[in-house]
């Protein structure tokens, strides 16, 4: 029993720590972006890695999730001859729900397992060690271009799926289907809002491209540096951003639709 | 020196500054490097180079752009000027015909050799160096011995040196202390440390393979142990 109170307490007590390293971790990483030239550069090529190269999963994905919305939707609106609102159905979904989550699903298991491993290796190789030796803060090189880089890419990435969903939607419903093309778009376009969809889907994008991308630096940088401390590291990166991810879409959905 | 596990590269790391001690305080040229503050310390680093035991290059620039880095980060001299710069630190140490390979295309000996010459770069005032010697083949191993001695001299540097092949580190030491149970056992120049009657240093300096530091594990009585469990 004591045993059992000693070892709760201990796991609280790493728990609030690794909390806390990950807090000032975070603020260091935001602070340490360096608009130079050089740090512009950097910031770019890391933009490219996460972003361009995750381009071709979100957009494959939103394709195929937006026709399977199309065919679902019409398969349920058509038994109230309503199948005309399938276009603001497709819209809505994407614009508020889908695209900002499984945008940051993909992206934890794309990119932010590629960061947790690669900042990883490079720390078991002692290059994070020998770069500070170097005098180069490794938090302003390698961590903040990174984590600049995750947070800009999501967004934009989130409003692809969107618009590639919605593209799939009408492939599926108005050209193979017959939904009247003319009803597809005017629905859609006086059901979505800009200030209550669009810009609302946009935040939870934000937030959860800060906190994937977070999750997926930090463990890479705290890692213990041996092989299994990676490959338990880059797991540890997956499971938690999805969980955040999940979460906190409900709690964001509750404040922003939900009328709390 | 001093045996493995007895903290060596702790020791390495508490003068550069990257563990902080528990007790006691670490000066470093005249600097606490306990109570600078974080951009204080890595701009006094700049002044220190490491040269870890794994070589520690980065793995997605090439040796050119390896050395060019801590250049690059800390100067801001044009291009040419660093490439020039470059090709003499990759010369110092015999590599400039291999500036256009990746550190995956280098043997352990050569790995270690351009991070000696990253090291050098930008002229710091101390190298420590981590068990420089670990690993090598008896060729590299004497490329190594030598450049750590032409180095030192050539550019007038500290150079600190943590290893456990003895007889290459007296080689070109000038001042030895051994480790061992968490304090100094012996120190002075090579010659000196040969002619110390302790047996501790006796037994590590001939790398004998009993003495005061047992060849086994502390464990109960043998022969009772054989003889319990059936």
């Amino acid at each position: 029993m004591i045993d059992f109170i000693r070892r709760s307490g201990r796991s609280g007590l790493d728990f609030c720590a690794a909390v806390g390293r990950a807090s000032i971790f975070l603020l260091r990483a935001i602070v340490g972006l360096s608009l130079s030239g050089k740090g512009l550069k950097l910031l770019a090529r890391q933009i490219y890695r996460v972003g361009v190269l995750s381009l071709i999963i979100i957009i494959v994905s939103g394709l195929f999730i937006g026709m399977v919305l199309g065919l679902q939707g019409y398969s349920i609106l058509v038994d109230y001859g309503s199948e005309q609102a399938v276009g603001q159905m497709v819209a809505l979904t994407l614009v508020r729900e889908l695209g900002p989550v499984v945008t940051a699903l993909l992206f934890a298991g794309r990119a932010g397992s590629a960061l947790t491993a690669e900042i990883g290796l490079m720390k078991a190789t002692e290059q994070l060690s020998s770069m500070e030796m170097m005098g180069v803060d490794p938090l302003k090189r390698v961590i903040a271009p990174r984590f600049w880089a995750g947070f800009i890419s999501m967004p934009i990435l989130a409003a692809i799926f969107s618009m590639v969903g919605i593209f799939g939607g009408m492939l599926i419903s108005v050209d193979w289907l017959g939904v009247y093309d003319g009803a597809f778009w005017s629905n859609m376009q006086k059901a979505v809002e800009f200030n209550n969809d669009v810009i609302n889907g946009m935040i939870k994008a934000v937030v959860f491209g800060w906190v994937c991308t977070w999750i997926a630096v930090f463990q890479g940088y705290d890692l213990v540096p041996t092989s299994e401390g990676i490959s338990a590291a880059t797991t540890k990166t997956v499971v938690y951003s999805s969980l955040s991810v999940l979460g906190l879409d409900f709690l964001l959905t509750a404040v922003m639709f939900g009328g709390i | 020196m001093g045996p493995s596990g007895i903290g060596k590269t702790t020791l390495l790391k508490l003068i550069g500054g990257q563990l902080r001690p528990d007790s006691g305080r670490v000066l470093v040229g005249g600097l606490d490097f306990q109570r600078l503050s974080r951009k204080q310390l890595f701009d006094a680093r700049a002044k220190m180079g490491m040269l870890f035991q794994s070589g520690a290059l980065f793995s997605d620039l090439t040796v050119f752009e390896n050395i060019a880095f801590p250049l690059r980060a800390h100067t801001q001299l044009p291009d040419e000027m660093i490439r020039d710069i470059v090709v003499m630190k990759l010369n110092a140490v015999g590599l400039r015909g291999a500036r256009n390979l990746m550190p995956s295309e280098l043997s352990g000996g050569m790995t270690r050799r351009v991070a000696l010459a990253r090291t050098i770069a930008l002229d710091p005032d101390l190298i420590m160096y981590d068990e420089p010697f670990a690993g090598q083949d008896p060729i590299a191993m004497g490329v190594l011995v030598q450049l750590i001695r032409l180095l030192n001299d050539a550019l007038g540097l500290t150079s600190v040196l943590v290893s456990h092949d003895i007889s290459e580190a007296l080689s070109i030491c000038d001042h030895a202390i051994i480790i061992a149970d968490g304090r100094v056992i012996g120190a002075g120049a090579p010659s000196e440390l040969k002619a110390m009657d302790s047996p501790l240093v006796n037994q590590f300096i001939n790398g004998l393979p009993d003495g005061p530091v047992p060849f086994h594990f502390p464990a109960g009585d043998y022969a009772q142990d054989l003889l319990t469990n059936r």
